[in-house]
């Protein structure tokens, strides 16, 4: 349902005025995040010289691969997207595992203090992971591998999968699996064969999310990785050049790991959107 | 090798005892360098010696972002070739770097084999704890060392650089650091000032040149907090004083409070706007566009300097050795070793890798390619003859003038860090506004109750 | 984002399928099996680091040395720690304005992307590019932006006659310059929620309000803001504490810089444990940080709590 919250539209001046108006107020409000990201574009297809130049060359002339070149000679970032695509995909399969029943056990129990429970550890600062963690993994011998770095993104993705499943659960009908355990289904075939399927949106929704913010998460790479398990973001991070200010590739750098969320964002846009409203915050 | 020629020059006779060159690195020790053989490419090396010995074995290597890095991973197969090892190595941005060795070394097993270690941060933590092999023994072993290896090539300053308090060799030099005045050699002639002679003269010239108006700055100054602190150590040993004395005083005297004035009035009075937030990094790019005069810093700019796909100012770098302070002529020294985890179980491997990567051939590729500033005597020996120097040979001879004058920049304690971070935040407050000797006054008070913790401990 | 469903109380709401209505293994409690894997998954990741921290902050240990026991040392030095203090306090000033900003800027947007325009879906995915863009990346380019001498930003205001900022480069502007980017970045998470409460607005209320005349601005006052006053409380409180636990931009940025001008409490942890390597200093503050954490959300939790009765 889609009411108009603002003026409404009307004939005359007074309307032209309004939509006048609110077209500017679109600009205004989609500017910054155009600018900024056409900035960075322009940044990673221009000559180092010309990025430093002052004042600015806005259109790269002629426009240049070289940043981008120098990103992929420089490191190998074909395995850090490897190990980005590891980590992020791992914790975000295992997130959807445990997270989706859990989503739907606390919808149906309304047990909403267990919830909160997982929700502690979004409270917890990041950093006090880091050492004991570390400490943990190596005790464990798996230091060198993808799991420490698996195992801390369940950090980030269990609470961002659980609470959008719990707000979709809460949205479905509860007579079908009624209907089915007065028939003879048991509680997990009522979940699995009724409840799941419905909530396909909501596991989109929560999936996808999850899979942005483990790929963002820039932290824990920097104690917890090593050469060979290095992921994007702190990737990035080591492209600051050690001489000066290299801002090319450093720009093209930021984009190649921007890229896929980029994408992904525009594709699903329109899920996120329903798949929130739908979910419904309460 | 010959003894204390240096220190230094004129009114600083009574030089500090801990003029820790003053044992001959550079001139004095190129004295005795007639009979080093000028050196052949690795693999040709030593007849005899058996380097695949360890083949087959895979070590791993982590270093700090920077040329020297660059250095080795540019000749990591001629190791692999020479000795059948194979090396995984990774320059990783030296804040990481410290903070990775460190929290590995401290659980009891290390990731890497063999490191590159900063002297003038980490040498006390890491000899304290005896994290790293003491290399005496390798060096003694004929069968792990090679023949040609000669380690007494190295000046015995860089050596005692190196060595441990309690006489462990637990790293060998890769590159030393002297910091020195790059300055503009065309802003300088446009204004028809001479290159300064001391720190009064380096004043009026920043005075002169600085022209805001044409968006050019008499200085560019590293201003950021902890990075900062070793500029103004470099100013300070121009009043013979110490970043910590021999006897303990921190510094908040009148010295340290006339070093930290200089400081102050050399950034604010003539460096750009924003300084309190540069870093190496910014100051380099600001000075390689030909906006500003003069720039202290580390010797090891001088290959993006000359780049002309970096810089603007290509062939006018001017290098210049430190100024005479008021009370004595000093380089602050910083420096890196290479070592070897005392964790790794590939330990020999772990030490052919260092030995290669300190021998002849690559410290003195390390100069000749403008990488940085080697150890070892033979290097300049090498550079004095070479056709091929990839940086001006103005800035060789200014590495062996600074060489002469060198000494420690930061204190060797175990809270290195934290030294910087407080006396750093000092600074950057001078910078905006505070009063030097207040400011030093209370970082020396924050400052005691932890040294007295992380030397006791 | 739905996170708001945690907060709910509907445990204390009839349940309406009447007969679930007992905590036991044939009631509520049989959906345990469901729920035990996630608990069981994240106690083993966190509860080690927590037990950790909490045996660390009674000790004194900095990496290298011995530990020694202290007791409740570490945290009466906190108190005295005029650092930390000062971290706290720039901690409630960031936390502050980088929550009240996205929330009125989210809140104005999603009024604009409720309506139906030209483009709306093509220019709403522009406009949530910022919050799923890479943090660390998306500061390193503002980074660039902000360079006093070479930076787009000063340039674009001399386009317009302003005198240039030093922005994240002094301590007068740095705190507003990262809020800036950090407004920027999350804005449109604000928006998303936001406008999902428009979504499910009814429609009556809107229908009689015209009937009777109402401007659109006493429609907005009257109707909207009190229905969506519950996720606009949402909002706020994800944003609170993102906002409190703010680092990648502030670290890539200015590292807490100049001085320690937006030395934030995580980033002043970042110093101690990972530069001065004082595991046992920085536990206690951790310990503290938590707290000053769940204290702000319960204090936020109260706040909506007293909305929902209004």
């Amino acid at each position: 349902m889609e009411l108009r919250s603002g003026p409404v539209g009307r004939s005359g001046l007074r309307g032209l005025l309004g939509r006048i108006g609110f077209f500017l107020s679109v600009v205004v409000v989609i500017s910054p995040a155009i600018l900024v990201f056409l900035w960075m574009l322009s940044l990673a297809f221009k000559t180092d010289i010309d990025n430093i130049a002052y004042p600015p060359v806005f259109i790269p002339n002629p426009p240049t691969l070289d940043n981008f070149l120098s990103v992929f000679q420089n490191s190998p970032f074909a395995l850090y997207t490897y190990n980005s695509i590891i980590v992020t995909g791992g914790a975000t399969l295992l997130a959807l595992l445990v997270g989706v029943p859990a989503g739907y056990g606390i919808a149906k129990a309304r047990a909403h203090k267990l919830g909160v429970l997982v929700l502690l550890a979004r409270l917890t600062p990041g950093l006090s992971f880091l050492i004991p963690l570390y400490i943990l993994f190596q005790m464990m011998g798996l230091t060198g591998t993808l799991w420490p770095m698996i195992i801390t993104h369940l950090v980030i993705t269990v609470p961002i999968v659980a609470w959008i499943m719990i707000g979709f659960f809460e949205t479905l009908p509860h007579d079908l699996e009624e209907a089915a355990m007065i028939d003879g289904c048991t509680l997990w075939q009522a979940f699995y064969r009724i409840a799941l399927p419905l909530s396909r949106p909501g596991i989109v929704v929560a999936a996808i999310l999850s899979i942005i913010f483990s790929w963002n998460n820039f932290i824990f790479g920097v104690v917890l990785a090593g050469r060979e398990t290095r992921t994007l973001p702190v990737a990035v991070y080591n492209v600051l050049t050690f001489e000066q200010l290299s801002w090319g590739p450093l720009a093209a750098a930021a984009l190649v790991v921007m890229l896929p969320v980029l994408v992904l964002t525009i594709i699903i846009q329109r899920e996120i959107v329903s798949g929130l409203a739908a979910g419904g915050v309460k | 090798m010959k003894k204390g020629l240096t220190t230094g020059r004129g009114a600083a006779s009574s030089v500090s005892r801990r003029t820790l060159l003053q044992a001959g690195l550079g001139v004095a020790g190129l004295a005795v360098t007639g009979g080093i053989a000028l050196p052949r490419p690795a693999i040709a090396q030593a007849a005899g010696f058996d380097w695949k010995r360890f083949k087959g074995q895979h070590i791993e290597v982590l270093m700090a972002k920077g040329p020297r890095g660059d250095l080795l991973q540019k000749y990591r197969k001629e190791f692999e070739e020479l000795t059948g090892i194979t090396v995984g190595d990774e320059q990783v941005p030296e804040q990481q770097q410290r903070q990775k060795t460190a929290i590995e070394f401290n659980s009891g097993n290390t990731s890497f084999d063999v490191l590159m270690i900063p002297y003038h941060v980490q040498k006390k933590m890491f000899g304290k704890n005896k994290w790293m092999e003491d290399l005496r023994p390798y060096l003694a072993d004929a069968k792990l060392t090679a023949p040609d290896y000669d380690v007494g090539d190295f000046a015995k300053g860089a050596i005692d650089y190196a060595t441990q308090a309690d006489g462990r060799l637990d790293s060998i030099p890769i590159n030393l650091d002297y910091f020195i005045l790059y300055y503009n050699k065309e802003i300088f002639a446009q204004k028809g000032v001479a290159y300064p002679k001391n720190f009064d003269e380096m004043t009026a010239a920043a005075e002169k040149l600085n022209d805001p108006k044409a968006g050019v700055s008499g200085f560019v100054l590293r201003g950021i907090k902890n990075a900062n602190v070793v500029v103004w150590t470099d100013l300070m040993l121009g009043w013979n004083r110490d970043p910590i004395s021999k006897d303990g005083a921190l510094p908040e005297d009148a010295d340290a409070v006339a070093a930290a004035t200089l400081y102050k009035k050399l950034i604010t009075s003539y460096g750009p706007q924003g300084s309190v937030q540069f870093n190496w990094n910014e100051c380099q790019s600001l000075f390689a566009l030909g906006k500003a005069a003069m720039w202290i810093d580390g010797i090891g700019f001088a290959l993006p300097l000359e780049d002309k796909a970096k810089s603007k100012i290509v062939g006018k770098v001017g290098y210049g050795v430190m100024p005479m302070g008021p009370k004595a002529n000093h380089s602050a020294l910083f420096g890196d070793g290479m070592a070897v985890s005392a964790f790794t179980k590939k330990k020999e491997a772990a030490w052919l890798y260092v030995q290669w990567a300190t021998n002849k051939t690559m410290q003195a590729r390390n100069l000749t390619g403008g990488y940085g500033s080697p150890g070892r005597n033979s290097s300049f020996e090498m550079a004095k003859t070479a056709t091929d120097l990839k940086a001006p040979r103005e800035w060789v001879d200014c590495m062996s003038g600074s060489i002469k004058i060198a000494r420690p920049g930061l204190p060797e304690i175990v809270g290195v860090t934290e030294f910087r971070d407080i006396y750093g935040i000092a600074l950057t407050n001078m910078i905006q506004g505070g009063d030097p000797a207040a400011e030093l006054k209370k970082a020396s008070e924050q400052f005691k109750p932890i040294l007295a913790k992380t030397e006791a401990g | 984002m739905t996170t708001g469903a945690t907060f709910s109380d509907h445990a204390e709401e009839a349940v309406p399928t009447g007969h679930l209505d007992r905590f036991t293994l044939d009631g509520r409690g049989r959906y345990m099996l469901f729920i035990v894997p996630a608990l069981a998954v994240m106690f083993a990741v966190i509860i080690f680091p927590w037990l950790f921290t909490l045996f660390m902050s009674v000790h004194d240990w900095r990496i290298g040395q011995a530990k020694a026991f202290v007791g409740l040392e570490n945290y009466r030095n906190l108190l005295h720690d005029e650092r930390f203090l000062g971290a706290v306090i720039r901690t409630l000033i960031y936390t502050v304005l980088a929550t009240a900003l996205p929330v009125v800027l989210g809140v104005l947007s999603a009024l604009v992307f409720h309506r139906n325009f030209p483009f709306r879906g093509v220019l709403r995915a522009v406009f949530i590019m910022p919050m799923m863009a890479t943090p660390v990346a998306v500061a390193l380019v503002w980074t660039m932006m902000f360079h006093p001498q070479l930076g787009v930003l000063n340039y674009l205001l001399s386009l317009v006659g302003i005198p240039p900022s030093l922005w994240v480069f002094d301590q007068a502007t740095v705190i507003p310059s990262l809020v800036l980017v950090e407004t920027w970045q999350w804005t449109p998470l604000v928006m998303l929620i936001v406008l999902g409460g428009l979504a499910s607005l009814p429609t009556e209320p809107y229908e009689s309000a015209l009937i009777d005349g109402a401007t659109p601005w006493q429609m907005f006052r009257r109707i909207t803001f009190p229905l969506v006053l519950p996720f606009i409380m949402v909002a706020t409180i994800i944003r609170t504490i993102d906002a409190v636990k703010s680092f990648d931009t502030i670290f890539v940025i200015t590292l807490g810089g100049p001085g320690t001008a937006s030395e934030t409490i995580n980033l002043y942890l970042y110093t101690q444990a990972f530069a001065f390597y004082q595991i046992g200093y920085a536990s206690a503050m951790v310990v503290v940080f938590m707290i000053v954490i769940m204290a702000l959300c319960l204090m936020l939790l109260y706040l909506r709590q007293r909305a929902q009765w209004n």
